[in-house]
């Protein structure tokens, strides 16, 4: 007899999303999905809405990344009062990344510290009711404190600049709304109330080194678990094409390196994307137009940064880019697990930028706006902790916003996870007589490593967990894993 | 060294009753003495661990779906490991579960739950969860020896 079976809900990610497997009477594997299945409208609702109001109101899209919400809203704002990201203040800037660099560093910190970690360390088919944030809090303190004060201090930094941890405001059109003060800066220099920026960096480069050892123990493992080819998308610098999160010009390389989208300005993003739809998800599926729906999709994230990029500013995480290029011979990684060590290339980054920021004396500069003339039209990327945020928004004469586009870095990842799981589905669950919970944590084990934020992309509201189902030939659940 | 208090108000004021713990530190918060801080949560979160350490007692308070006599329940709460399938929601035990592993403190602590009844979209209290965080209010003021709440008429 067929079945199908459904993992519902999915744990240890942002959101709620559900995943069907369909097995013939065989145990064989047919088909297997990765289904979001909430919907919120925001694109909708913010339509009347005064084009101000918009960095306030999308970051309500998340309470995980909402400074990355804030700050892609507020760069297409920038565009409808005339200014360009180029235009902005160095202050105004510089504050901004730095807001932005808090943001990735304490999301990074939590994915891996209290999402991804318990799965590594121990192991995806260990007892479940250990392999969490608490068994690893019990097995490895000195490891839980670090990600705690890691995150902490993220969060810290986006407190000063944007006056709260969850939801503050930073940015005005055209600029920031607030300087930085000496004392607030000390507070993350001077190690006495918590933590140094310079400890932030010693901690990143641990962390890296725990990966790293992790990688030549377990290589099989990480080289080989849900692996599979695919293209890559992000920002790189206008400049050098190095790592770039805030501004940059989009790229994109297919799995085997080559350029499909050549550095292309962030402003023309609509002539390069469509986005497809299924009748099973609410998540859409992007994808270049030149390539086609098959062949035109990416992954975004720290996998596909770190691989797009031609180097890393800051002499520490370049150092980590080259070791991590050094295990591919330089080509593109597409490895899923190493996500996870892209991920922490990423944080060391941040770090090290977080210190060269909060050193620059432009933060503490009062020179923080600036006007232009009034457009009809703003896009603002940036790069969010999961990948390529796209904000669009059109305005009438009368300030309203009439139009909004929001592409946000899960729903590039959708067709990446879904091949995640259909991997999954063909090499672990396929022709297996039984379905253990540990065979299930491992379609997990695939999606997480995309830290997907399914809040984000489908505008979810409420209780936002991922569900497992089991269905036979007939399409009658025979078994189902729900997790609260 | 005067004994350190934390009052924790959790809760979303945009639905209706589920702010009566923000609420309540709103309303309490002019009369905590200098060894009182307080917080506003709209969940939880793992990090609260290391601010419960700095602490030798730590009060939740929080919107409550079950009804009590007097529209309120307080309690003293103990660590306990517990498992949850996202970093959305940490229970108040589960905080101190973890401030005792990794901190190694165990400050004392309670929930006071309010009770409410509309938890749909919606800025405001109901009628009957405004009176309810009367009543806690009250009883929370006495408990701790504190001064009456200061009202601007």
């Amino acid at each position: 007899m067929s079945q199908k079976l459904v993992i519902d809900p999915v744990t240890r990610v942002e959101g709620h999303g559900k995943v069907t497997v369909h097995l013939d009477e065989n145990n064989r594997v047919q088909d297997a999905k990765f289904h979001i299945v909430e919907f919120r409208g925001f694109e909708r609702f913010i339509q009347g809405h005064p084009y101000w109001e918009a960095p306030v109101m999308v970051q309500r899209l998340c309470g995980i990344c909402p400074v990355s919400h804030h700050l892609a809203a507020a760069k297409a704002i920038d565009q409808i009062v005339g200014i360009d990201p180029e235009d902005l203040s160095l202050p105004a800037q510089k504050i901004r990344k730095l807001l932005h660099f808090g943001q990735l560093f304490q999301s990074h910190a939590l994915h891996f510290f209290y999402l991804a970690s318990p799965d590594l360390l121990f192991g995806a088919e260990s007892n479940p009711l250990k392999r969490n944030v608490v068994g690893v809090a019990m097995e490895y303190p000195e490891l839980a404190k670090k990600g705690i004060l890691m995150r902490k201090f993220g969060q810290e930094i986006i407190k000063m600049v944007a006056g709260k941890r969850i939801h503050g405001i930073s940015t005005t059109p055209g600029g920031v709304h607030k300087r930085i003060s000496a004392k607030e800066r000390a507070y993350f220099l001077d190690g006495n109330e918590i933590p140094s920026v310079d400890t932030m960096i010693e901690w990143s480069m641990e962390i890296i080194d725990f990966i790293k050892s992790y990688h030549i123990s377990n290589k099989g493992f990480l080289d080989s678990f849900a692996s599979y080819p695919s293209g890559h998308l992000g920002l790189v610098n206008k400049e050098n094409g190095f790592l770039e999160l805030y501004d940059g010009f989009l790229r994109a390389t297919d799995a085997d390196g080559n350029i499909t989208l050549d550095d292309i300005n962030s402003d023309d993003y609509n002539q390069y994307f469509y986005e497809g739809v299924e009748k099973w998800s609410y998540l859409k599926f992007p994808y270049l137009k030149h390539l086609g729906r098959d062949k035109g999709w990416n992954r975004v994230g720290p996998l596909a940064r770190i691989n797009i990029c031609d180097g890393i500013e800051t002499s520490l995480a370049e150092q980590e880019r080259l070791d991590f290029k050094a295990v591919t011979n330089g080509k593109i990684n597409n490895m899923t697990m190493h996500t996870h060590w892209a991920r922490l290339i990423e944080i060391l980054y941040c770090a090290e930028m977080m210190k060269q920021l909060l050193e620059d004396d432009h933060i503490l500069s009062n020179d923080l706006i600036r006007k232009g003339e009034r457009r009809k039209e703003g896009i603002g990327i940036i790069e969010a902790p999961r990948g390529t945020l796209i904000h669009h928004y059109e305005v009438d004469n009368k300030d309203r916003i009439t139009r909004c586009n929001l592409i946000v870095s899960t729903t590039h990842n959708n067709e990446p996870m879904n091949q995640a799981v259909r991997w999954v589905a063909n090499n672990v669950l396929d022709g297996k007589p039984k379905i253990t919970e540990g065979m299930m944590n491992q379609v997990e084990v695939a999606i997480r490593a995309y830290d997907p934020c399914l809040s984000c992309a489908t505008h979810a509201m409420g209780q936002m967990p991922l569900e497992l189902q089991l269905f036979d030939h007939l399409g009658n659940i025979i078994e189902e894993k729900i997790r609260h | 060294m005067e004994s350190r208090i934390l009052l924790v108000g959790i809760g979303n004021c945009g639905r209706a009753d589920d702010g009566l713990g923000w609420a309540f530190i709103d309303k309490i918060q002019s009369s905590l003495p200098e060894n009182y801080d307080f917080e506003y949560r709209y969940q939880l979160q793992i990090e609260d661990a290391e601010l419960a350490s700095k602490y030798q007692t730590v009060i939740f308070i929080d919107a409550h779906n079950d009804s009590f006599e007097k529209g309120f329940v307080f309690k003293e709460c103990f660590p306990q490991a517990t498992a949850s399938f996202t970093t959305h929601e940490l229970a108040p035990e589960s905080v101190l579960y973890l401030t005792d592993s990794i901190y190694d403190k165990k400050p004392k602590s309670f929930t006071l739950g309010i009770t409410g009844v509309n938890f749909c979209l919606a800025i405001g209290l109901s009628g009957s969860a405004e009176q309810n965080l009367l009543n806690a209010l009250d009883f929370f003021i006495i408990k701790m020896h504190l001064q009456p709440i200061k009202t601007i008429t």
